[in-house]
């Protein structure tokens, strides 16, 4: 399953040379050690008979296996026979064996000593072994428990990438994810900069799922060659990062499935809403048209012009559907891009208030708004619209003859607060959310006019300004308070000194 | 009796180029219409209208085209007519030469205004402006450059001055913020919105009566200013 491309690297024999060393020096200790023992046993070897010796020369055999692996234990069974032999085995000195019995002692001690090496070899290999298959799956089970709930696939991307790199002590890995199904594609690399990456990686692993290769794998690293373990521990990795991010396209063609489902839903309450409201002023306007054309009545000049104001007054309330819609459905698709200039919220406001003037005269309206408050980015016209749309609502729901403020300070460096206050009703704490909610009404649909959209419109604008805009109720009245940014691309406005004179 | 003026309305939708016909006619002007761009063009050079209204949103060729065609040859007042999802398109026409803008839908007597204020614009750049402009109790004495309220002189400094006169001579029409920066600050300022919105609001107390509610220096939202005489 795994193709490895090997890089082509020029031999490096000074590595080579190095890694010889722990080996040569580990033999060198062996010998050291048996050179001790001789020379303890040879201070002793009066007092002791042979087979005490040849037991004694067994545990510096099996310390050597333990602590430096089988061949230091062979090497130092084979040192500890010669020595034995040459000290302690008469005749002294050379290697000859007079009685059938040493040579008996002597090849039985030999077989000891390999045997006991090659038992506390296997058993301190497996030992290893053991301790690196845990390491590899606890290294495992962190990679999928840390990308179990992920669905996001730059994400998952991401944790691979970096797990690889710390598992392999990598240069560099770079992750590159096809789309599947309607998905962009994606490439993540780690480190950020490829800067250090030159050349092919040295692997590349395929990220396979069910549905054929959906990416790969790429590492750069120093040392060439895997061994078997890494192999398959990349391996591993690679079809979890595989699982995983197929669930993750799964997960969101789901939600995208929902999204559609619920955006049909609201598209349908929409029309119904829309032609609900479209027809009140229809009816209006087909009325009074109708009425100033019939040949059978006679009209007084005032009913006339009664007739002729609903017709205007309707004609904008209509206006107005339309435009709301128009926004609505920008916000929808996301193409509600603010014309961001630097603005004066004093003049905004001001623009917005001579704009509803007819609808304020049944109310007292005060305004606080400074002029020396600094600029903000926003779109005068948007913005506008927004304090419209909140106008419109303190209209609908404050008694007549209440008084609507609006005030307005610099919250921090980074923002602005707008307070627009009425004397309405609470509204219950648990719809203070939702109000900005599409089609949300708290009260009675017939009671009020409008079609619910103004004030999600209101938040759609905020947001696309990136500011914010909630409700809170107060003693005796109601607020929505708005937090406008004051900086445009980090930086606030520069200010304008105006002339002395 | 002067003579009659003559409108050329170009729109692609019937229902308002015959409302417009019918009611502009009752207005005693002369209306031809036009309902693509390239006719449009064609009868504005055979007849030479004295004003054109001109819907943005044509079959053939877009209204901001036939805003710089005929600004090729002709100084002609051109008002032209947006709706609310062209908002970009209606400043452009703006800077490209046009003059005045309406919103549809708008009502009768703004678009009446807005034709007596282009007719009367031509007619100046034809013959001599004012040399003072009165607005409620505002006068602006543009050649001795002196600005009295309620007959009090009122000490404005050069730039608020300059901006003044500005709008005042093209009392009644839009200029866009491109305009008015480039004509008071010069052409490398017609990006800084924000120097304008000091400078209005400077002169906003210094000559209005109730500065948050203007009567003569006028926001017009998302384009630019406009200077209103009426009182």
């Amino acid at each position: 399953m795994i193709s490895t491309i090997q890089r082509i690297k020029s031999p490096e024999n000074p590595k080579r040379l190095l890694s010889l060393l722990p080996i040569l020096g580990r033999h060198l200790l062996v010998v050291g050690m048996m050179v001790a023992t001789t020379g303890i046993l040879f201070v002793f070897r009066s007092s002791m008979n042979t087979s005490t010796v040849a037991l004694l020369y067994l545990l510096p055999v099996l310390l050597c296996t333990m602590l430096w692996g089988l061949s230091a234990g062979l090497a130092a069974g084979l040192l500890a026979f010669l020595t034995f032999n040459y000290f302690f085995i008469q005749p002294y000195y050379t290697f000859k064996v007079n009685h059938t019995q040493d040579i008996t002692a002597l090849v039985i001690f030999f077989l000891v000593a390999v045997l006991i090496s090659q038992l506390v070899g296997r058993a301190k290999r497996n030992l290893t072994e053991a301790k690196a298959r845990e390491q590899e799956l606890s290294s495992l089970y962190g990679i999928s428990s840390s990308l179990a709930g992920v669905n996001d696939q730059v994400e998952i991307a991401n944790l691979i990438a970096t797990q690889v790199r710390d598992i392999f002590q990598a240069q560099g890995v770079e992750i590159e994810v096809w789309p599947v199904m309607d998905e962009q594609s994606l490439s993540v690399l780690v480190p950020q900069e490829r800067g250090s990456l030159a050349g092919d990686p040295a692997y590349v692993i395929p990220l396979e799922t069910s549905r054929g290769v959906c990416g790969e794998i790429r590492l750069w690293r120093q040392i060439p060659s895997a061994s078997a373990t890494e192999k398959r521990m990349l391996e591993a990795i690679a079809a979890q990062g595989a699982l995983a991010l197929e669930r993750a396209a799964l997960t969101r063609a789901e939600t995208r499935a929902e999204v559609l489902e619920e955006s049909d839903r609201m598209k349908s309450v929409l029309l119904s809403s829309v032609s609900h409201e479209l027809r009140t002023p229809l009816s209006i306007i087909k009325a009074s048209a109708t009425s100033l054309l019939s040949a059978e009545v006679e009209w007084d000049t005032e009913a006339r012009l009664d007739l002729l104001n609903a017709l205007d007054e309707e004609a904008d309330h209509l206006n107005q559907l339309v435009g709301n819609l128009l926004d609505m459905s920008r916000i929808e698709a996301g193409a509600l891009e603010p014309n961001r200039q630097w603005n004066l919220l004093s003049e905004i406001v001001s623009v917005a208030l001579e704009r509803m003037k007819r609808a304020l005269e049944r109310y007292r309206v005060e305004v606080d708004i400074s002029e020396e408050l600094p600029f903000i980015p926003v779109d005068f016209m948007q913005m506008e619209r927004v304090f419209i749309n909140l106008i419109s609502n303190s209209t609908k729901y404050a008694p007549r003859g209440t008084t609507i403020c609006i005030k307005a300070w610099v919250h921090d460096r980074e923002s602005l607060l707008v307070q627009l206050t009425n004397q309405s009703p609470p509204v219950p704490e648990e719809h203070l959310d939702s109000i900005f909610e599409k089609f949300h009404r708290v009260t009675d649909a017939d009671r009020v006019s409008g079609t619910g959209l103004g004030l999600s419109i209101c938040k759609g604008i905020i947001e696309a300004h990136g500011g914010r805009i909630w409700a809170e109720n107060l003693a005796g009245g109601f607020a929505f308070n708005l937090q406008i940014p004051l900086t445009w691309n980090g930086r606030p406005a520069s200010i304008v000194e105006a002339e002395n004179g | 009796m002067k003579k009659e003026s003559s409108i050329l309305v170009i729109d692609d939708e019937p229902q308002i180029l015959r409302a417009l016909k019918t009611i502009l006619t009752a207005k005693r002007f002369q209306v031809s219409t036009a309902s693509t761009g390239e006719e449009g063009l064609a009868i504005a050079a055979g007849t030479q209208p004295d004003v054109i209204i001109l819907d943005l949103g044509l079959p053939d060729i877009s209204g901001i085209e036939v805003c710089a065609h005929l600004r090729e040859w002709s100084q002609v007042p051109i008002i032209v007519l947006s709706v609310r999802d062209e908002e970009k398109d209606k400043v452009r026409a703006l800077d490209e030469g046009a003059d005045d803008y309406l919103v549809k839908p708008f009502g009768i007597e703004e678009l009446l205004a807005r034709i007596r204020v282009a007719l009367r614009h031509s007619a100046q750049v034809k013959g001599t402006s004012e040399p003072v402009v009165h607005a409620g109790d505002l006068e602006i004495d543009l050649a001795r450059r002196v600005v009295r309220r309620k007959g009090e002189e009122v000490k404005l400094t050069a730039t608020e001055f300059n901006l003044l006169a500005y709008l005042a001579s093209n009392a009644g029409r839009v200029l866009t913020h491109r305009n008015l920066l480039e004509k008071v600050w010069g052409i490398e300022y017609i990006e800084n919105v924000e120097y304008l919105r000091v400078f209005m609001s400077q002169l906003r107390k210094k000559l209005e009566q109730d500065p948050r509610q203007p009567r003569h220096l006028l926001s017009d939202p998302g384009v630019g200013y406009r200077f209103s005489s009426d009182d």
